[in-house]
């Protein structure tokens, strides 16, 4: 055998050495399961598919949780995981899904709106493949995701992606980013299936408020904010104008472009009755300028290099030593979800939404998220969901 | 020990390794390893299998194109194609120097462009032309000079600029709006070198050309050649036209295509597993690189040394950027290859974002600086490649100066483009 032979043998064997654990790995943050304990206040789970057939045994046919009020009044619903990097826009959804009660009104809460998106993670990015939040009982872990549905599940990507039905030309990669494929398309890919499973839910179920959760790089201009459709420009000023004044953060608020299509906040408002609001949180995780890639800054969002970049001027939210903690950002979206609801209500006595359990901006960042998860060993398992 | 200085001894690491590694003459794409797993040991990360595999299939995509790309070009040339094309311009323009130079360097722009590849344009048709410009009298230093620099511009040209490509991708930018922002600065600089390079000569001797070129099968005519770029086209059409009711296929399966009809329509029988094994035998060093690179970027993401290298560029004074780009690019070209994308073209994209620059301009000014390293050691595999397939005999240094000066408008042009981004946005069509 020559040399060149050896040195092949040697290489090959040193790459399944690697590629076996890697495997392993990728395997497991695919199918981890992520116990959701439900609220009393639960009273049906659902499925996407029960709206769209066709999206039935895909990996996005996620569960749909509804909370019916002792008294009717409006529909809100919580659309969380549409970018699962961003933890926030999943675990506000979560302390609603585990502790929220409705006493007028109805809710409907999701936490995987894509859910092959969050089986990936960031290739390039160096993510962690999960993340633990502590809790009283030990701690629960949740998968680390990506901007993008999982190649596994759609692929390969088109030459130029052009949206339905504004035929505009988005980047190619975008016809995988649940947040670039709204209204969907009945008979599209797995992506644009999905948000039109959603439409038709939203259609169905009557949705009077459409509300989604993201979080964003500082070094991106739309940030610390409520990106409204133009149906819903005085609650979402009004809900702007009440977080400043009385909870202490600052959260301003964008009108959506009309121009710019296939993003919730516009398509949401055109093609239903729903007024469609996106809410921003501040994640330095996200940042290209971002240091060390791990677990910890994920969840404290502590970063020396974010924080050298802002002292240039180059951020468009601020950052100091405290970073933006997780409980932060997840105390935010609870915050501006309950005042949203309060607002409404105000405008519109007859059509109600109240909400009660769910803490606020200063309570999430004084107990931690983890005080609202609930032990899924010590719950019925009847009341045990998996995500 | 603050971020600063945790991520600055990582990069030193790193750094050492890499010269260590090229010092024991262990290929770029090894060395771009070891400095990759070096930096994960010493940000304490250990060797973490998952983030390796995960920054192994990074340019999985890019890879494909590649590959289908370059056996396309490869069948095509088996057919006799290229040399049928070749000979057909040469006989029809050899009294014209002018628009022969021209239809020549439209022959060098077209195989790299497609494939996103210099050393392709170089392989396919850079032979072949060398044959045709030796015999207009063109010296082989000129010659080698025009068809690396040409070669150089055809990667960086539209649709499929891998340097584009890579920090768009890096930055979240789609990569969409480059067309005319690449094609125009490429096809501009091509003829500027040709014609600066390639004027001054004798009256073509077409005797003698036609006979040192390979011979195309008898049966081999216009329709053969051309009707396989019309299949890729199709499916382009199709896919724009009616994307709603088009089948995503992706631009492999495109390349595949192509290259079936090419095969299908070859006067000579072709050996298919022959030219597969070859393609992949000539891409390989190219594969390895992007894997290389990928897994060096995923670790240097890991431990937050992109972040210092993003941080401090974002920082720098811009004019004291502007004025380094000359050297920056092709330097970090020569040492990291298309590694120097990710690296070096993600944070400085970001600075020019973040001080109102169009990002799309500015990437595509930076994308026709870059290939001007390939000619640069360490590396050098795109000037060495042009040196031998063109058969120039004579010092390396020598080829390199007669590179110099189309080598510094380009420079010019790369530069003014990133300067003047914003003037020049209407390019993108966005």
């Amino acid at each position: 055998m020559n040399i060149s032979a050896i040195r092949k043998i040697i290489f090959s064997a040193i790459g399944l050495i690697l590629f076996i654990p890697a495997g392993i790995s990728f395997y497991q943050s695919r199918h981890l399961k992520e116990p959701v304990v439900l609220s009393p206040g639960v009273s049906t789970v659902k499925r996407l598919s029960d709206y769209f057939p066709a999206i039935k045994g895909s990996t996005d046919d996620c569960h749909i949780y509804f909370f019916e009020g002792k008294e009717k009044g409006a529909t809100l619903m919580i659309l969380g995981g549409t970018h699962p990097e961003e933890p926030a826009g999943r675990l506000a959804p979560w302390l609603f899904a585990e502790n929220a009660v409705m006493e007028k009104g109805r809710l409907i809460v999701v936490l995987s709106a894509n859910r092959s998106a969050s089986t990936v993670t960031r290739i390039g990015g160096g993510y962690p493949p999960d993340f633990t939040i502590p809790t009283a009982w030990g701690g629960q872990k949740f998968r680390m995701g990506d901007r993008w549905s999982n190649p596994l599940d759609q692929w390969p990507d088109p030459e130029v992606y052009i949206h339905y039905p504004s035929n505009q030309n988005l980047a190619y990669v975008d016809i995988r980013n649940l947040n670039r494929t709204w209204p969907g398309r009945p008979n599209g890919t797995l992506t644009e299936k999905t948000t039109y499973a959603f439409m038709e839910l939203i259609r169905k179920e009557n949705v009077d408020i459409f509300i989604d959760l993201h979080e964003a790089e500082l070094q991106y201009p739309v940030i610390s904010t409520i990106v409204t459709h133009e149906k819903g420009q005085e609650l979402a000023t009004m809900v702007s104008m009440m977080l400043t004044d009385m909870e202490g953060f600052n959260i301003g608020t964008e009108f959506s472009p009309k121009n710019l299509h296939g993003l919730s906040h516009r398509e949401v408002g055109d093609y239903s009755n729903a007024i469609s609001l996106l809410f921003e949180a501040p994640e330095p995780f996200l940042d290209a300028t971002r240091g060390k890639t791990t677990r910890e800054q994920l969840l404290t969002g502590k970063d020396a290099f974010v924080m050298k970049a802002g002292e240039h001027g180059l951020l468009f939210e601020k950052i100091d030593e405290n970073g933006w903690p997780i409980d932060v950002r997840v105390g935010r979206h609870t915050s501006t979800i309950l005042q949203t609801m309060e607002s409404w209500t105000e405008d519109h006595p007859k059509k109600p939404l109240v909400c009660r359990n769910i803490p606020r901006y200063a309570e999430v960042i004084e107990k931690g998220i983890g005080t609202y998860l609930h032990d899924p060993k010590k719950a019925n398992s009847k009341r045990v969901v998996f995500e | 020990m603050n971020m600063f200085t945790y991520t600055e001894i990582i990069l030193g690491v790193m750094v050492l390794v890499y010269i260590l590694a090229k010092i024991f003459k262990i290929s770029t794409e090894l060395s771009m390893l070891a400095a990759a797993l070096a930096g994960s040991l010493a940000g304490g990360f250990g060797i973490p299998p998952r983030q390796i595999a995960e920054g192994s299939i990074t340019y999985l995509d890019i890879n494909l194109i590649f590959i289908t790309a370059t056996l396309f070009m490869n069948i095509l040339k088996e057919s006799g194609g290229i040399a049928f094309v070749v000979r057909g311009i040469l006989k029809k323009f050899h009294k014209n120097r002018a628009l022969l130079l021209i239809l020549l360097t439209f022959l060098l722009l077209v195989p790299g462009a497609l494939t996103g590849a210099g050393s392709v344009t170089v392989l396919i048709t850079g032979g072949m032309v060398a044959v045709v410009l030796n015999y207009m009298g063109i010296s082989k230093s000129k010659t080698a000079a025009i068809i690396f620099i040409i070669a150089g511009l055809s990667a960086a040209a539209p649709p499929v600029s891998l340097w584009a490509m890579m920090t768009a991708a890096g930055v979240n930018m789609p990569y969409v709006g480059f067309f005319m922002p690449l094609l125009i600065p490429c096809v501009v600089a091509a003829l500027i070198t040709i014609f600066l390079l390639g004027w001054k000569g004798e009256d073509t001797n077409i005797e003698k050309a036609l006979q040192e070129l390979p011979l195309p099968p008898d049966k081999m005519n216009w329709f053969k050649v051309i009707l396989p770029f019309f299949v890729f086209l199709f499916f382009i059409f199709m896919g724009r036209q009616w994307p709603h009711s088009t089948p995503i296929i992706g631009l492999p399966l495109m390349f595949l295509f192509a290259a079936l009809t090419s095969f299908l329509l070859s006067p000579v029988k072709l050996n298919f597993i022959k030219i597969s094994r070859d393609t992949i035998e000539q891409l390989l060093p190219l594969i390895g690189t992007l894997t290389a690179v990928g897994i060096l970027i995923q670790i240097m993401t890991l431990t937050g040394v992109r972040g210092l290298l993003a941080v401090t560029a974002v920082t720098l004074p811009v004019t004291l950027v502007f004025a380094g780009l000359f050297l920056m690019m092709p330097v970090s070209e020569a040492i990291l290859m298309y590694g120097a994308a990710p690296v070096i073209g993600v944070p400085l994209v970001l600075l020019f974002n973040t001080i109102g620059l169009n990002p799309i301009v500015a990437l595509a000014g930076l994308s026709v600086i870059w290939p001007l390293g390939d000619a640069l050691p360490p590396t050098a595999i795109i000037g060495r490649l042009t040196v031998q397939v063109v058969g120039y005999e004579d010092s390396y240094t020598k080829f390199l100066k007669t590179c110099i000066v189309p080598a510094v408008l380009i420079m010019i042009i790369g530069t003014v483009m990133v300067i003047f981004s914003k003037h020049l946005g209407f390019l993108t069509g966005l």
